[in-house]
């Protein structure tokens, strides 16, 4: 496996960013996680190679983040489930979720079109419960909407999700402070952190 | 002498050096603070918090991890507090939370720190009633560690070592959280060449060795300190046995040789010992041309006669000796003794036409010694890869570059284990060496900044042979150079086991025991201690195989040695051999060298003879006892002995005796003595010097030879060759390497080679079909063969490279 030229050169630019090369190891493993859609072994034997160490030590790293996805589907829906979000009800939003795709928390469906996961807190209390869809947030969730959100999802497919346009067609209530709109919007199951030199351009 | 300073320790007041850590210098007075993840050899990381004393301090009283807190001046230390104990207590019950306490199917139970501090600090019984932490047990993490991950207690010893000391992180902490655990990349082995010292270190049972597992319990085992001899770096070992076999070999640190470290071909390769292929009784060959088993009396007397029929034909200058170089001194003095005054031959060698000068390995002009590397500013190594042929001096040339902040230079035809380390890495074409020292010495155009480097002193350079196709005079010119420096020390290396101790024995036609030359002086010296006259040098290596094909030479005494495996030119060599009129062999196998022999003679080997060896820098070290040999194998000094006495002569009795007898004839081991080496606490056997500043450097010879035709050949040695040593054990056997020709990929596109496909490499001398692999570490025009697979391609240093039609990937 070896990366696209673009990507290559967009690895070339992150690694030339630090003074040691091992450094530039978790946004490679963003740029390896867009390449294939998930992290493969490939991508990491890819990153260590990059970065002078070794397919290990990559592995020590990338296992620790619960965001470097081994094993993911086209998208990525996460449920809030930490305090705020939890007393205004994310376990019936999560459970609506599990039910309307079949697929339970932590698992992937098996056609690979999504998977559900519930998450630690994302930063929307005030607009809790809260949900993400590639990273991209919706706040103010029922199980009603978050069904219709997940049926959304397996129908259209949409190909960019972005949270201004999640939050018009299926969000509630939001935060007073939702942050600044992502004008991009998100292409896969990965973060598209403009930083970390992942952002489509 | 670094600055003290005085703290208290347990109500003791005592002096350490200034930014000494607290468990440093509590157990250096005696105080042993318990730790797990600590180890002295390497950075303090305070993980496993087992080692908290109670400090006082003026800001007040408190608990400190003694691994990462240093000493202070006035300090106050509390090891064994109430606040401490508590603290340890804590520790330890949260240690064994995970823990499955399977110590009776353990291998560790026994020598177990975890076992062992458990009941000296633990707490006794545990609250903890929730389930454990639950693993797949035990998983092979290679072909010689089995990892059971329920035991591990997360101390990061295996992974700090292969990170720190051994460069080559194949483990590493993986999924971090609730189910940290140690594993590797999936589908990438954990292939070091020093996974052995992970199992030593691993504080529980989570890592163990497969040559080890089950075999034996601790308790069980005779362990003897010893020298291990698997390469001429001279480890200091713990040889464990049961049952009169030897199970296991341990590390033992020593300042000056190995920091407590081994590989795992020193570590695990004594299973050829109890091969079932090892020889069990003399074998004869008799009237029907076969070879029988004898006994020692028959043996012993057709091997005399046979040689005697030989000097009455045709002098003793047609008799000759090969070996030694896996012996004891004792023994390759028996040997050198038994050849040169009791048969009067000069023609002897323990090299076998694949190392460097013997006056070289034994000069006495600007000798480094290991240890020199600690305070080095620059290290050049000019010779092998040292990851493959002295893999514990790779560690501490390692240490030097990457730990202690020396300059290294590696020069070399190919990449090499070091390069990582490395601050300049030049690569030359083999035959092209004398040409690259002459740009060096004038530090032209991209050599300035080498050049440079080598000004600023001190310097260690390590200088040995880099390559078998390589002129074996080049390391002399190199030390020449080397020395010429300011501020400069030579290490002047060869690989096999004590074959720096048997040239120190006189093994070579132009020295004589002691590191004396072989001149009229000299011979009449020792022709006077011995009571005999001493013949004028013979054949090295070379000329022997020479002369017994030609017929000038007719009878051959081998010891322990086996030319047709490791002589470069292993085809010539065995024709040489098979041509032989009568060959004698002392032994532990039948091989490709002896086969033909007319009478083999099974001899002890290592761990089996007590005796002394010598290693690379000179250091005379003790090897011990603990299990006898196979079956009727005897000593190889009585066997030599016995040889000597049926012709005529004698050796001087048994290896003790003999030890004595070299510190009275060999100038350079006058100090030396069994009772001066014997092991214990810093004392790490004795350094041999010749008392008048010894032999120079000698004249490197000729250097160029004829342009090279077509692709130059680099033969290299790997760590697991097919030697018989790795062989004859099952378990390196399984990690044995494969021969490739390795290929520049502009030389591979020009010749139409892809990665996997067959080639035919071919020189005068023959040819092999091997696999091609592509390496951009090789200085175009250069095919690199790893040495000895029994390949027939020779050594001459131009190839042709063909890939073979049709071959498959």
């Amino acid at each position: 496996m070896t990366w696209s030229p673009a990507t290559s050169e967009r690895a070339d630019a992150i690694v030339a960013r630090y003074p040691e090369r091992r450094s530039a190891v978790m946004p490679l493993l963003y740029l390896a996680m867009r390449e294939e859609g998930r992290l493969t072994d490939e991508g990491m034997k890819e990153v260590g190679d990059r970065t002078g160490i070794t397919a290990a030590q990559v592995l020590a790293a990338a296992s620790f983040y619960t965001m470097y996805k081994r094993e993911v589907g086209r998208h990525l829906v996460s449920v809030c489930r930490s305090i705020s979000c939890h007393l205004l009800g994310s376990e019936a939003v999560l459970d609506a979720v599990a039910d309307e795709t079949g697929v339970p928390d932590g698992e992937t469906a098996l056609d690979g079109s999504l998977s559900v996961e519930s998450v630690e807190c994302i930063g929307a209390c005030g607009g809790a419960p809260a949900i993400q869809v590639d990273y991209e947030m919706v706040e103010g969730m029922t199980p009603d909407s978050a069904r219709a959100l997940v049926r959304w999802l397996l129908d259209e497919s949409p190909e960019v999700i972005r949270s201004d346009d999640l939050q018009g067609r299926f969000g509630g209530s939001p935060s007073f402070d939702p942050g600044p709109v992502d004008p991009v919007g998100a292409i896969g199951p990965f973060p598209a952190f403009g930083p970390y030199g992942t952002a489509a351009t | 002498m670094s600055e003290m300073v005085k703290l208290t320790i347990d109500g003791k007041e005592v002096e350490v050096p200034a930014g000494e850590l607290i468990i440093k210098a509590a157990q250096d007075h005696g105080t042993y603070i318990p730790r797990f993840c600590w180890h002295p050899r390497m950075e303090p990381v305070g993980m496993c918090r087992m080692c908290l004393v109670e400090v006082e301090t003026p800001r007040g009283r408190g608990l400190v991890t003694a691994c990462t807190q240093r000493v202070a001046d006035g300090v106050l230390v509390d090891t064994k507090s109430d606040m401490v104990k508590k603290a340890q207590e804590g520790v330890l019950e949260f240690l064994l939370i995970n823990h499955p306490l399977d110590c009776p199917v353990c291998d560790r139970g026994g020598e177990c720190p975890l076992q062992d501090q458990t009941l000296s600090h633990g707490p006794g019984e545990s609250r903890f009633v929730e389930e454990k932490r639950h693993f797949e047990k035990p998983i092979p993490i290679s072909d010689l560690v089995m990892l059971d991950r329920e035991r591990c207690i997360l101390c990061a010893r295996c992974t700090r070592f292969c990170d720190e000391i051994s460069g080559d992180p194949l483990i590493e902490f993986i999924d971090r959280g609730n189910y940290t655990q140690v594993n590797t990349f999936p589908d990438e082995p954990f292939a070091s060449y020093f996974s052995g010292n992970t199992v030593q270190i691993c504080p529980v049972g989570a890592l163990t060795a497969t040559p080890y597992r089950f075999r034996a319990r601790p308790w069980d085992l005779e362990a003897v300190e010893s020298t291990c001899t698997m390469c001429s770096v001279g480890c200091r070992v713990s040889v464990q046995a049961s049952q009169n076999q030897v199970l296991r070999l341990l590390a033992v640190d020593s300042e000056p040789v190995s920091h407590g470290w081994l590989c795992d071909k020193g570590r695990f390769g004594y299973e050829y010992l109890r091969s079932p292929a090892r020889l069990a009784a003399p074998l004869v060959r008799g009237e029907d041309g076969e070879l029988h088993e004898a006994s020692w009396g028959d043996a012993l007397a057709t091997a005399a006669s046979g040689i005697k029929d030989v000097i009455d034909r045709h002098g003793p200058s047609a008799v000759a000796g090969l070996g030694g170089a896996r012996s004891t001194n004792e023994e390759a003095y028996a040997f050198g003794k038994l050849l040169r005054s009791v048969i009067g031959t000069g023609s002897l060698d323990a090299r076998i036409g694949d190392a460097i000068d013997p006056v070289l390995l034994a000069t006495g002009e600007s000798r480094a010694l290991i240890g020199d590397l600690e305070t080095a500013k620059t290290v050049l190594v000019w010779g092998p890869d040292l990851k493959e042929e002295l893999p514990v001096l790779y560690l501490r040339v390692r240490r030097a570059a990457s730990a202690l902040g020396a300059t290294l230079i590696v020069i070399h035809p190919r990449s090499t284990g070091l390069d990582r380390e490395a601050t300049h890495v030049v690569r030359y074409r083999p035959g092209e060496g004398a040409a690259l020292l002459d740009r060096l010495g004038k530090g032209e155009g991209d050599l300035a900044a080498v050049r440079a480097a080598l000004d600023e002193g001190p310097v260690v350079a390590i200088i040995g042979r880099g390559g078998l196709t390589e002129a074996p005079g080049l390391a002399s010119a190199v030390a020449a150079f080397v020395a010429g420096l300011p501020g400069a020390s030579i290490l002047p290396v060869a690989r096999r086991g004590n074959v720096h101790g048997a040239i120190d024995m006189g093994v070579a036609p132009g020295l004589l025991p002691g590191r004396v030359a072989a001149d009229q002086a000299g011979r009449d010296t020792l022709g006077e201690a011995w009571g005999t006259p001493v013949p004028a040098p013979g054949r090295d290596a070379d000329g022997i195989i020479e002369g017994l094909a030609d017929g000038s030479v007719r009878a051959l005494i081998m010891l322990g040695t086996d030319p047709a495996a490791d002589h470069p030119h292993r085809a010539r060599a065995t024709t040489a051999i098979t041509a032989a009129e009568f060959v004698v062999s002392l032994d532990l196998f039948v091989t490709d060298s002896n086969r033909g022999a007319d009478v083999i003679l099974p001899v002890e080997a290592f761990s089996e003879v007590e005796g002394t060896v010598t290693n690379i820098e000179g250091r005379v070290q003790k090897v011990n006892r603990v299990a006898p040999g196979t079956g009727q194998s005897r000593p190889a000094v009585e066997v030599l002995g016995d040889l000597a006495s049926r012709l005529g002569g004698s050796l001087g009795g048994p290896a003790d005796a003999l030890a004595k007898e070299i510190a009275e004839v060999a100038p350079a081991y006058r100090e030396i003595t069994w009772d001066g080496l014997a092991w214990g606490e810093g004392r790490d056997g004795l350094v041999a010097a010749a008392p008048d500043g010894g032999l120079p450097i000698p004249e490197p010879g000729e250097l160029t030879g004829p342009p090279v035709a077509g692709m130059a050949l680099h033969l290299g040695r790997v760590l697991y060759d097919a030697g018989t040593m790795v062989t004859a054990g099952p378990s390196l056997e399984k990690v044995m390497a494969t021969p490739a020709a390795h290929l520049h990929p502009d030389d591979a596109s020009r010749l139409g080679v892809t990665e996997g496909i067959a080639v035919t490499v071919k020189s005068r001398s023959g040819e092999a079909v091997i696999p091609a692999i592509i390496d951009s570490s090789l200085a175009p025009g250069t095919v690199y063969v790893p040495f000895n697979f029994g390949l027939d391609i020779g050594a001459d240093p131009g190839v042709e490279v063909v890939p073979v039609t049709g071959g498959e990937p």
